[in-house]
């Protein structure tokens, strides 16, 4: 799903386009330089282990010769990014050959995690405080809560049991370019947009909303710069441990609450002061900065049939489903639809492409299938792909035809000049007509007008 | 190389399993310290870790007579702290080493034999044991590799083991990658690494070893479709006997199992099938009975 690669990473592209400064002090933790690194394609990673104890600016000549020739393409991208994030700083010598060194700041880091290893931002508290702490499995449900939640009341606000504590122009500003009213009395519609977004991972998901989140976060008074390094550094901090909230700085601790809202964290009152538990959703989020792929468990099962059974609860699943499945019973723990020629010729309508949707399938497929290979039977993928192409059969371009020629000569003449531009589509010689796109049309009167 | 079809994370989620070579005798006269090797392997172990959260390194010791997992980085103890894991890892190699030379004493009475080789024969096979066991684990998994960090010199009696191990790591698809820190060239690995698809290096120079390690050694095997890693200039063909375990170039092969004799034998010790030709003392002129 090339969509989500895009989305995921348009985090990192927000940071790189942080101006230099903020961006080099951003390097100052090493959480952050370790969430950077890991975001970065494998190529680029591996290119930094490697410059990672030299001293010395390497030139770019020599570092191309460090890939086979159909993998340069892939070396410029890793070259590109590093460049963008400041990890490899271009010095020219003076043999004017470009050569690149890596970020003072970044390379101290490394090196100091390298040698000593790792440590968490910060201490967890002891475990004699008198709050009953969740476990890891309610917290997860909570978040999962949280955030399907969040979600509905992001796509549909009337169906939602409880609301969340965003305001309404915060959910606005997450619904721009998914939702839009096609009319005034009418609920808002789903774009094409949306449909993709739904169809995405978890985690890609959480990193739009959050990349809406900071960008609107100026407007709040909340400094982006400060609010990137606190949720980069939020996944290096351990699941089920509690931490106090009197760590935080200000702008950290406006953000909790929203945080909460999303199913990252979950707040507590403790004896003296508040507690933030991190949750699963929190501390997978570094995994996700480059190409994401979630461990959740499917519960999707397709069958040769055509016949789909979804073994989840929740009212999101079933909207999800509904979107290009036809939804027959829904059972106290089981969806049962079908897929059908109307409800995916619907999906392809708004926009959903087969690819997304057979991927959606095959990620989500249920534990029992998912092992068998492949996951969902071929005839339903293939037949997905077909009815997606039925779509295409024609294609159509808008043109002018060219009749009633009363020569060979000036015949051949209009040919030879549409296809000078590229534009003539179709010709007939035995009765002379000529059909050319409709852009030419008045250059092409110029043209006939000149010949007369 | 493409790994075995299996569900996997993403493209550079990788599972590495490092064979340590911890044979006092190679050690004792290396001209690298056991000391400053792991000075070098321990951080090769930690940015592995580092370049993906789901990255697991399995550190395996090879000794002389036994061999011994030593840090599994999927544990499921705390990560955070490396220092721990550095001193836990020391604290393993420590107690292994010292149970394999008991072991190495007691089973040849007053170390008569003494043995020169590794068993590499026997870290390779839980190597693959334990891949094995992960790919059978659930349905996603990271794409394995072992490395093999060898010193001592090729024990040709342990031919045999290793061909097979090297045999069922290429039907799982999972490349064998050597970095000889000792003096000579292994044959044994030369071949493992040429055969499964790993990369085969010699550093030249022992100091700069994590430097090797992280260039060559640290990529996934996906980016190795796109890079130029280095190629062994030749590799050693050459098997050991299965009678004597010496290492020959010419010998007799049986035509029903391929095992390999150095001597004329008149029933193959492998399969139990019997050579009907006659003693060819006029065919092979330099045999020597």
């Amino acid at each position: 799903m090339p969509q989500v690669r895009i989305v995921a990473r348009n985090f990192m592209d927000m940071v790189a386009a942080l101006p230099a400064a903020k961006l080099d002090k951003l390097y100052d933790s090493s959480f952050i330089c370790e969430a950077v690194l890991r975001s970065l394609p494998p190529l680029a990673k591996k290119y930094v282990l490697q410059m990672l104890f030299l001293d010395s600016p390497l030139t770019a000549k020599s570092m191309e010769e460090w890939v086979l020739p159909d993998g340069l393409s892939k070396h410029k991208v890793a070259i590109d990014r590093l460049l963008q994030l400041r990890v490899f700083m271009e010095v020219n010598d003076r043999k004017k050959e470009p050569s690149y060194k890596m970020n003072q700041k970044f390379q101290s880091n490394m090196q100091k995690y390298l040698t000593t290893g790792g440590t968490v931002p910060r201490e967890p508290m002891p475990l004699n405080a008198a709050v009953r702490l969740p476990s890891v499995g309610e917290l997860e449900t909570y978040a999962m809560e949280q955030w399907e939640c969040f979600l509905l009341q992001l796509i549909n606000s009337s169906q939602v049991d409880k609301s969340t504590s965003f305001s309404s122009s915060m959910m606005r500003a997450f619904q721009r370019g998914l939702l839009n009213s096609s009319r005034d009395n009418e609920a808002p519609r789903l774009t094409e947009n949306g449909f993709q977004f739904l169809l995405m991972e978890t985690n890609a998901q959480l990193w739009y909303i959050i990349r809406e989140y900071i960008s609107s976060a100026e407007e709040r008074g909340m400094d982006p710069t400060d609010l990137i390094s606190f949720l980069l550094e939020l996944s290096f901090h351990t699941l089920g441990e509690a931490y106090s909230v009197n760590t935080l700085t200000e702008v950290q601790r406006l953000a909790i609450k929203d945080l909460a809202d999303l199913g990252l964290v979950k707040y507590l009152q403790g004896r003296k002061e508040g507690l933030f538990m991190p949750t699963k959703l929190a501390t997978n989020l570094s995994v996700s900065l480059s190409d994401a792929s979630s461990r959740k468990e499917g519960f999707v099962v397709v069958e040769t049939n055509f016949r789909m059974y979804a073994y989840s609860t929740s009212r999101l699943h079933c909207e999800i489903l509904r979107l290009f499945s036809r939804i027959e019973y829904q059972l106290p723990n089981l969806i049962v639809g079908a897929i059908t020629k109307e409800s995916l010729y619907n999906a392809f309508e708004n926009g959903i492409t087969a690819e997304q949707i057979v991927s959606f399938l095959q990620q989500n497929a249920h534990p029992r299938v998912a092992e068998k290979m492949p996951s969902v039977p071929e005839n339903v993928t293939d037949q997905i792909r077909l009815w997606e192409a039925d779509r295409n059969r024609v294609e159509m371009t808008p043109s002018h035809l060219y009749e009633d020629f009363p020569s060979k000569d000036l015949f051949e003449a209009c040919c030879d000049f549409a296809r000078d531009y590229g534009c003539l589509l179709w010709q007939d010689m035995k009765k002379m007509r000529l059909i050319v796109k409709g852009g030419l049309h008045q250059q092409m009167r110029d043209f006939l007008r000149g010949q007369r | 190389m493409a790994s075995a079809p299996s569900k996997l994370y993403q493209d550079d989620v990788s599972l590495v399993v490092a064979l340590l070579d911890t044979n006092p005798f190679f050690w004792a006269a290396a001209s690298l310290p056991f000391s400053e090797f792991l000075h070098h392997v321990i951080p090769f172990i930690n940015s592995l870790l580092l370049l993906n959260q789901l990255n697991r390194v399995v550190l395996i010791a090879t000794g002389t007579s036994s061999c011994g997992y030593i840090f599994d980085s999927g544990d499921g103890n705390a990560s955070g702290n490396s220092n721990a894991v550095c001193s836990e890892i020391i604290k393993k190699l420590e107690d292994f080493v010292g149970k394999d030379s008991k072991i190495g004493k007691g089973s040849n009475g007053d170390g008569t034999r003494p043995a020169i080789s590794s068993l590499l024969s026997g870290s390779l096979s839980l190597a693959l044991c334990y891949i094995q066991r992960i790919f059978r684990s659930g349905t996603r998994h990271p794409q394995p590799r072992i490395l093999c960090l060898q010193g001592s010199p090729d024990g040709p009696e342990q031919y045999v083991a290793v061909m097979n191990s090297i045999f069922s790591a290429q039907r799982l698809m999972i490349p064998i990658d050597s970095c000889i820190v000792g003096a000579q060239h292994s044959a044994f690995l030369q071949q493992a690494s040429y055969i499964t698809g790993g990369v085969y290096l010699k550093p030249q120079q022992l100091d700069g070893l994590f430097q090797f390690l992280a260039a060559v050694f640290a990529t996934d095997l996906h980016s190795r479709n796109f890079l130029r890693l280095p190629k062994p200039a030749g590799v050693d063909f050459r098997a050991s006997c299965f009678c004597h375990k010496k290492t020959i170039d010419m010998g007799y092969v049986c035509s029903v199992c391929l095992s390999i004799f150095c001597k004329y034998h008149k029933k193959c010790s492998t399969c139990g099938s019997e050579f009907n030709q006659a003693a060819p003392d006029s065919t092979i002129p330099d045999q020597k009975h």
